[in-house]
């Protein structure tokens, strides 16, 4: 007994006790959860048998169900391009903004930290101003558009079908560039200048050098990028919830919002927790991309 | 052109980058301040002619916003809490040693941090009920926070610890010191700003949750800020110089902490997230 409290005051039990607590509770409060999803996506649940673990099983039926309804795959599709759409955005705006930043003059990384209050807002207040940007009749996006002549009707952002999940793009690349360019900014930065300067003795111009030094040498980085991009947008929610509801008749569900919707408005846990077992498996091998592409850094 | 001349032009397309890219958050504040009818004015006033300040307290009294505040902030300061207490001592241990154990762990804490919480939702609320956990909703929420966001912070606050030079330390253990008393006494004063600014990271995003609650609490009188902005958004709703108004009062203390301690936290958020 004596040695053991002497080893958590003094030797390798301290570590282990600090590890063990926190590692524990993130078993027991996240990893436990992920298998019981697994578990119910197997079983029968409905309010009567929500309040026990011994639910009947019902093997593959849950999964099966989920692919005979109609909407199954125009909602993953919605998702993919979701996916496509925000991450392809918040990319090319974020890089396009991050090189613009790479040049340095005086005031360049205060500017450049200012775009990050996009990051920090609470989504539900970036859904709510979209909301309002994105109104049919009096929302100024469509003033903007409508007055630089690129539409001549009102574009009914969230209530048009054809729209709604672009809506819904738009707000998400907006919260996630300035992420984006961050992070870019900080591959740039360590990017070796003598690089670029022997480059320039031997007659690079300015297109070759990016693509011969800045992209290879961004590989990682870029790669990482993309693999946050990926579980980032699959983890937004907020902006579903506060600007189209899923709505109009699913033209803008995601997998996402839709498991939610299974199970909190129409209470089948069991489809919701089938569609978040398939959606976490996808979670996992974006995770597992972007352990790969920063496991230099993970080894130290 | 001189070198001080392609700085200024620099500046000057910056600052209007940034205001383009700000505007959504200047039709924040200026929608606010808006009258029913200049609201819905074509083509719309880009600066209020009469501002509506009584807006604000109108807003303030009549969503309670007192009540869904002080709930926001139970909430995140819980979390923020927990996580610390917990997350500290992780992020040091992973830290300090280079094995096989390590780099599983980590890869543990990885795997956790990518779980969406919109998916994860149904088995915590399915388990808490079976527990028991839902008559305290406001802790379930804080429990399940805590574990969405702790990954996270471990990752930002092993890259401090890994900043501090093991030699010190090592120093302080020769000169008698125990390994309870060097991590209190040299290791974590060292740390303590990369481990503030990751704390307030984590306050700010719970500060802002929106999932766990909306699932979790159904009670009114618990629920926090973002829950109640979500039922003030009506399907139909025209009351949008109202809704801005709430939107203002809630997120201005967070980007006022945001501008203040913008510097450090982006360092902060870019030495732990990727390198």
């Amino acid at each position: 007994m004596k040695r053991l409290l002497s080893s958590i005051r003094d030797g390798r039990g301290f570590d282990i006790v600090l590890v063990t607590f926190p590692l524990g509770f993130l078993l027991l409060m996240a990893g436990l959860p992920l298998l019981y999803n697994v578990l119910m996506s197997f079983q029968e649940v409905d309010m009567f048998s929500l309040g026990t673990f011994w639910r009947p099983f019902v093997g593959f039926k849950n999964y099966a169900d989920l692919f005979a309804q109609p909407e199954t795959w125009p909602i993953l599709g919605n998702t993919a391009l979701f996916v496509v759409g925000s991450i392809a955005g918040q990319f090319m705006i974020g890089f396009g903004l991050a090189l613009f930043f790479w040049v340095n003059f005086p005031g360049a990384s205060w500017l450049r930290g200012l775009f990050l209050v996009s990051w920090v807002m609470p989504g539900l207040v970036v859904g709510a101003i979209w909301n309002w940007i994105l109104s049919g009749d009096f929302g100024v996006l469509n003033f903007i558009l409508r007055e630089s002549g690129i539409i001549s009707g009102n574009i009914f952002w969230r209530s048009d079908p054809n729209y709604s999940l672009y809506a819904v793009i738009m707000a998400n690349i907006w919260l996630g560039t300035a992420f984006n360019m961050i992070l870019l900014s900080v591959g740039l930065a360590s990017i070796p200048g003598d690089l670029y300067e022997a480059a320039e003795l031997d007659g690079a111009n300015a297109w070759q050098r990016f693509w011969t030094i800045t992209l290879p040498m961004m590989r990682s980085t870029i790669g990482a990028i993309i693999a946050l991009g990926l579980i980032f947008t699959l983890q937004q929610f907020d902006l579903f919830a506060s600007i189209t509801s899923g709505g109009p008749n699913n033209s803008s569900n995601v997998t996402q919002y839709w498991a939610w919707d299974l199970s909190f408005r129409q209470y089948d846990f069991a489809k919701g927790a089938t569609i978040s077992v398939i959606m976490i498996v996808f979670v996992m091998i974006a995770a597992i991309v972007y352990v790969r592409s920063t496991r230099h850094e993970v080894r130290g | 052109m001189s070198e001080t001349n392609r700085n200024r032009l620099m500046l000057v397309i910056a600052i209007l980058m940034a205001a383009v890219y700000l505007f959504p958050l200047y039709w924040m504040y200026i929608t606010a301040l808006k009258s029913g009818s200049e609201m819905f004015a074509t083509p719309p006033s880009f600066w209020p002619s009469q501002p509506q300040w009584d807006t604000y307290p109108f807003v303030w009294e009549s969503r309670n916003m007192g009540r869904y505040l002080w709930n926001s902030l139970v909430i995140a300061s819980g979390a923020v809490v927990l996580i610390t207490v917990l997350g500290v001592g992780c992020a040091y241990v992973l830290a300090r040693y280079r094995n096989v154990w390590v780099d599983i762990g980590l890869f543990l804490i990885l795997m956790l941090q990518v779980l969406p919480a919109s998916l994860m939702i149904t088995p915590i609320f399915v388990g808490y009920s079976q527990l028991g956990m839902l008559n305290y909703p406001r802790l379930a929420v804080i429990i399940a926070i805590a574990a969405k966001s702790m990954p996270f912070f471990v990752v930002l606050v092993r890259a401090t610890f890994m900043a501090v030079p093991q030699e010190l330390e090592e120093a302080a253990l020769v000169d008698g010191n125990s390994r309870v008393g060097a991590f209190f006494n040299i290791v974590l004063p060292l740390a303590r700003n990369g481990i503030l600014v990751s704390a307030i990271l984590i306050f700010m995003q719970a500060f802002g949750e929106f999932v766990y609650s909306k699932s979790i609490i159904q009670a009114v009188e618990l629920q926090p800020a973002s829950v109640g902005l979500n039922s003030f958004m009506g399907p139909n709703t025209n009351e949008w110089n109202r809704i801005m108004a709430y939107a203002t009062i809630y997120v201005t203390p967070i980007l006022a902490i945001f501008v203040l301690l913008q510097r450090r936290i982006v360092s902060g958020l870019t030495s732990g997230a990727i390198k």
